[in-house]
């Protein structure tokens, strides 16, 4: 039974197939160090060329330029700076003056104003008229800006007097700006 | 005993001579490996890192290629013009003098009598709050009616430096007008040299036109200093 094993041709394929491995095995352990050895090489290279010395000079020369131009840089730097300040302040800066000129321009030639006040909140006229006319086209000139929404938001008649010698009403009015 | 250990130390040459063809190429490889994270790994981020380095480089050279580009078509003139303007509205600091001579041309031009008056300036250094829009606040006393302090408050309103008419109390012949002059110190640490300039944008121009419609105190024919001032400007000195 045992002179059906062939040992020698079992050893020749196992040999053969050892060889092969060795083979494989070499080939794998030299491309390997090859691959190693060609990619650094590569990166080597890469960061040779990649070599930032240049883009440097590159801008140091461009800064040296810029740098003349300094005073100009910083002038416009100023510049830009108040326009945006001065665009703050546009918009909040409250206008007395219109709202002054405004007023002014409502109240008829024949009253005579002794008093006028004006702050941010509100305003007060005070003033004098022979007769009782001019006070109603004040107020009723007042009131249509109240409905019409300009300027004063309300219109109070705080008083409406006659003067101690009869010779003149006073009136005196109050709105919120 | 002794022919034990031979015995060991045969089947071991044995198994050594059986595998001595892959010790070699084995370690070969081990090293490849050892060498590839020892050396090629960190490479590789050297070269990412230059590579970053290189184009952050770029990237601020062209900048400041289009700064300096801008830069040079800027007419110098017209910029001198501009900031000349913009820094009146606004001063840099507590402008006192221009304030004087605003309020002191204004109330000729509105022919009115100022009363003595007298205003803090405090330090002259840095603002005095961390308000957006600092002010310098003034009360104006005028021998004047209505009609002349409404003619100084229209004058005061577009007269730059820039004001605000807080309040306006008039009598029949004396009257009294608070104003807040505003001022802004400059705020440099928002400056750099690397950053992008902007030129000045439309609207910036429509503003810039906006406040040269405006008065200035050198745009009046310069005033004698009257009393009033000069007791201000003492007050001024003496406060500081």
């Amino acid at each position: 039974m045992s002179t059906d094993i062939n040992l020698l041709l079992r050893t020749d394929e196992e040999s053969l197939r050892q060889k092969k491995r060795i083979k494989i095995l070499n080939s794998v352990a030299i491309g390997s160090l090859i691959i190693v050895g060609i990619i650094s090489i590569t990166i080597f290279i890469l960061i040779q060329v990649a070599n930032p010395s240049s883009a440097k000079r590159e801008q140091l020369d461009v800064l040296e330029k810029i740098s003349q131009f300094q005073d100009r840089q910083s002038e416009l730097y100023v510049l830009n700076n108040r326009i945006e300040n001065v665009g703050g302040i546009l918009k909040i800066r409250r206008n007395i003056s219109k709202t002054m000129r405004e007023l002014l321009a409502e109240i008829p030639a024949d009253i005579s104003v002794s008093g006028f006040i004006v702050d941010e909140k509100s305003v007060t006229i005070s003033g004098e008229s022979k007769s009782l006319s001019p006070i109603a086209d004040l107020i009723s000139n007042l009131s249509d800006m109240v409905y019409k929404k300009e300027i004063i938001k309300s219109l109070t008649l705080s008083s409406l007097d006659l003067n101690t010698d009869g010779s003149a009403f006073e009136i005196t009015l109050k709105s919120d700006l | 005993m002794k022919e034990k250990i031979n015995t060991n130390l045969k089947s071991l040459k044995f198994v050594f001579n059986k595998s001595k063809s892959y010790v070699f190429p084995s370690v070969i490889i081990l090293i490849s490996i050892l060498l590839f994270f020892q050396f090629v790994i960190p490479e590789f981020s050297l070269l990412f890192k230059t590579q970053e380095e290189v184009n952050a480089l770029k990237a601020k050279t062209e900048l400041l290629k289009e700064n300096l580009g801008m830069l040079t078509n800027i007419n110098q003139d017209t910029l001198d013009s501009q900031y000349n303007t913009m820094i009146l509205a606004l001063p840099a600091n507590k402008d006192y003098i221009e304030i004087l001579n605003t309020v002191n041309i204004a109330a000729q031009k509105a022919g009115v009598n100022l009363g003595n008056y007298s205003f803090k300036v405090g330090s002259l250094g840095k603002a005095d709050s961390v308000d957006i829009s600092p002010v310098i606040k003034l009360n104006v006393p005028i021998e004047s009616g209505l009609t002349g302090v409404n003619s100084f408050v229209q004058i005061i309103n577009n007269t730059i430096p820039l004001s605000q008419i807080d309040s306006v109390n008039v009598g029949e012949t004396s009257s009294s007008v608070t104003i807040s002059f505003y001022y802004k110190l400059l705020d440099s640490s928002n400056y750099s040299q690397d950053a992008l300039i902007s030129p000045v944008s439309q609207e910036g121009l429509n503003m810039i036109d906006q406040m040269k419609e405006f008065n200035t105190a050198s745009s009046f024919l310069m005033p004698q200093v009257p009393t009033a001032t000069a007791s201000a400007v003492k007050q001024v000195g003496a406060e500081l």
